[in-house]
Formats: structure tokens, sequence, C-alpha cells
């Protein structure tokens, strides 16, 4: 298995930043928010359809969630450091290769028990731990279900750009939507913390990112269906 | 006999390529004993987690919740069936879910600090990993028929949200969560790291 090697660049050098919020000077986040700005759902430049109808004021209740998501990142933010202790391991069935143990499942002994940590029944963060590999899926919470096609395609449009993300990981594991694969030689690259917070801050954008999507999806059928239905008034 | 004749259809096919013949080869480390990683642990029958669980039960009615956890995580089932193990974490629940947010932080101290109290809030730890483990799959097969219904398009905000109707299970997240956190707090996250090491699983 081929590891794509970040370009050695000085940021990952560099001293951690004070606060939660850190600002998005990583590759990873930095490409994550460039997929995010050429998007499958394109966004309204100057966003006249978001004053069509009841849709103002909706964004109100992401404010009081994340009070409530606090100790679910938290708990997700703890485990993951816990896990991300990482160390080269080579491959005990095959000479001179070195893979993921928590993919090839070769060595029973060096596969750790995998952790759940759940918010709810939609929303839940599994954690394998390995030796040399760390593999953390995610469920994005889904409503109903036209969050489910949004974050389908949300999570689609991020796997098929997987290289580009040296984390993440191609196909997600059954159950859940997105996937990351931390190996030894993305914790030797990158600062550890630094991958904590990318996985944490994916999670709290994603979740933003689809309720927008789905507000946005809301008033531009709005939208349609007045000026669909405008003639026959 | 020439060797062409031994060619069957099996062998023609190339289903055997997917053979993994790691598990055939007796001294493969894909066949490595796990056993040997961990102690014999006793086992631990049903009936006696029923009697613990009353006991525990009994000592929360007298209002001594440290007894009753301290009570519980003495003796996690390590070895037992399926049942015995989900009594046990359902006893555990209960103990947890009982205790009020502000006496959290002082009761995980008093056990840290007493004799042997880092190995029970390990034990801790992984139940509540356990529980959190739990509550997801069960749902998620309760989960799948309800999206089959054909009226909710998900364009009507107020409509099927499968959220609202499970609110006692993600009530009993929010309790094992900000468990964890307190217990991060006191314990560490060597806490986190011996759960995922120690193959004794709950």
């Amino acid at each position: 298995m081929a590891y794509s090697k970040p370009a050695a660049t000085k940021d990952w050098n560099q001293p951690p930043v004070a606060g939660p919020h850190l600002a998005p000077t990583d590759v990873n986040l930095l490409l994550y928010s460039v997929a995010r700005s050429s998007g499958p759902q394109p966004k309204p430049a100057n966003s006249f359809l978001r004053n069509i109808g009841p849709t103002q004021g909706k964004q109100q209740p992401l404010a009081v969630m994340s009070q409530s998501l606090r100790p679910y990142l938290q708990c997700v933010r703890s485990s993951l450091t816990a896990a991300l202790t990482l160390s080269n391991f080579a491959s005990q069935t095959t000479e001179r290769h070195n893979v993921p143990e928590i993919e090839a499942q070769t060595s029973p002994e060096v596969v750790l028990t995998p952790l759940v940590i759940a918010r709810n029944e939609n929303e839940r963060v599994l954690i394998e731990p390995s030796i040399n590999s760390v593999r953390i899926s995610i469920k994005i919470k889904q409503a109903d279900e036209i969050e489910s096609i949004l974050v389908h395609k949300f999570a689609r449009f991020l796997t098929q750009r997987a290289e580009a993300f040296f984390i993440l990981r191609r196909k997600p594991i059954p159950g859940y939507d997105i996937s990351f694969l931390i190996t030894n030689f993305h914790t030797e690259e990158m600062l550890k913390h630094k991958l904590v917070d990318f996985i944490i801050e994916f999670q709290e954008e994603v979740d933003k990112e689809i309720s927008e999507m789905k507000l946005f999806l809301n008033a531009r059928a709005r939208f349609v269906a007045e000026s669909f239905l405008t003639p026959f008034d | 006999m020439s060797i062409i004749q031994q060619h069957t259809a099996a062998s023609l096919t190339d289903a055997w390529r997917t053979v993994n013949i790691d598990i055939l080869t007796e001294d493969s480390s894909v066949n490595f004993d796990t056993s040997t990683l961990h102690p014999p642990q006793p086992e631990v029958s049903e009936a006696d987690v029923r009697t613990l669980s009353t006991q525990v039960r009994q000592l929360l009615r007298g209002g001594d919740a440290e007894g009753a956890l301290r009570g519980c995580l003495e003796t996690p089932v390590y070895n037992g069936t399926d049942g015995a193990k989900e009594a046990h974490l359902q006893t555990i629940i209960e103990v947890l879910q009982s205790i009020k947010a502000s006496d959290m932080t002082p009761l995980l101290k008093g056990i840290y600090a007493a004799p042997g109290g880092s190995e029970l809030l390990d034990v801790l730890m992984k139940y509540i990993y356990k529980g959190m483990a739990s509550g997801a799959p069960a749902a998620a097969g309760l989960k799948s028929p309800a999206k089959m219904t054909p009226q909710s398009t998900g364009f009507t905000q107020i409509g099927s949200r499968p959220g609202a109707s499970n609110e006692p299970a993600s009530a009993a997240m929010s309790v094992l969560l900000s468990w964890h956190e307190k217990l991060v707090e006191v314990a560490g996250l060597g806490c986190i790291g011996r759960t995922m090491t120690d193959w004794r699983r709950v």
C-alpha cells in the first residue's frame, strides 16, 4: 500500500495556536474549505433565495445545539488523543511490507478494542485503534431522507478526492458515512493535536454544512414551486 | 496419468485465489491465540449478576451512591454469557444515571484516591464505552424500516424526526458522555488507553 506523503511545509513545525478555534493553516483544512467552496451544491453568491419563505432565523438552533454537542466532541477528542499513539510496525505475514494493521487484520494481537462514542443513535463515532493505524468512522446526523441524500452526496464528493486529504479513507465502514485512516506515517509527518483538531472541526463543520444545504434546498424548492405556479394563479 | 487430467472445474475457476492461505498456516500471525494475552477470568453467571444488582439497588435506595458504584465496578463480567454482561451493564448505567451531575467529580476523586481505585475507574471507562456502543446498533436496526415511510419527503421540517421519538436513548448517552468527561478529568487519558489495550473486555 502506497502512502502519499504530503509535501513538507513549514506549517507542521509551527507552534500550536492557542484556543479551540484554530486558523485553518492545515493543508487539510485548507483543502477542505476549498472542496466546500466548489461543492456539488451551488451556493448563491448573493443569496436572494434565502430571503424567501420562513427559512430566516433557522440558524438560531445551531448555537444552542453546539452546547449539547460539546461533551460529545470532547469525548471524541480525548478518545482520539489516547488512540493516536502509533508506532512503526512491519507486517508479520509478508516480508518487507508495512501495512495498516487495522485494515489488514492479519495480527489479532495488535488490533485493540474498538471504541464507540455515541451522542444518540443517529450520531456516533467508531474509533478502531491498532499498533500502527487508527480508523475513525463518523456517522453524520441524518434526521430525514433529504439529509441522508445530502450526507451521501457530500461524503461521496469528499471521498472521490481522498488523495488530497491524506487521511481520508476511500470507502466508509458499513453503517457509517465517512471514514478516516491515520497511520504512523501520518502522525510522523503531521502534528498529532492538529490531526485531532481536524477531525473535530470536520464534525462541527459537516453538521453545519448539511443543515445549511438543507435550508437552501428547501428555499430553492419553494422558490421554484412559486415561480412555476405563478402562471396558474 | 497426465497432468492435464487433474484439472477440474474447481481448479479452472479463480475462486482459489481468494482463499486466505495464512489461516491455513498454523504458525501464521493470523492464528495468534489472543486468549494468552490475559489471565483466565472466573466465569460470572447471570444469577450472580442479578443478586449483585439487587444489592446495588438497595445501596442506592439507602443513599450510598459511592458504595453502589464501587460494588458493581469491583465485579466486572469479563467472562460470562451475553445476558450476564448486558445485565451488569444495565446495573451500572442505572447507578450512573441516579447520581447527580454535581456529585460526579467528588465521587470519582474519592474512588480514585482509595487503594485500587484506578483499576475501578478503568472498569468504569470500559462500561461507559460499552454503554455507548450498545445503544447504537439496536437503534439502527429499528430505524431502517421507519425510514421507508413514503409520506415523509424531508421537505416538511416538522415531520418525522427520529431523534425526537428516542428521547430516553439520547438522554442515556448524554449521561454517559458527561461521566466520560468527568472521568477523563480525574483519571486522565491513560484510562482510555488501558480500555483500548486491555484484553479483558466487558
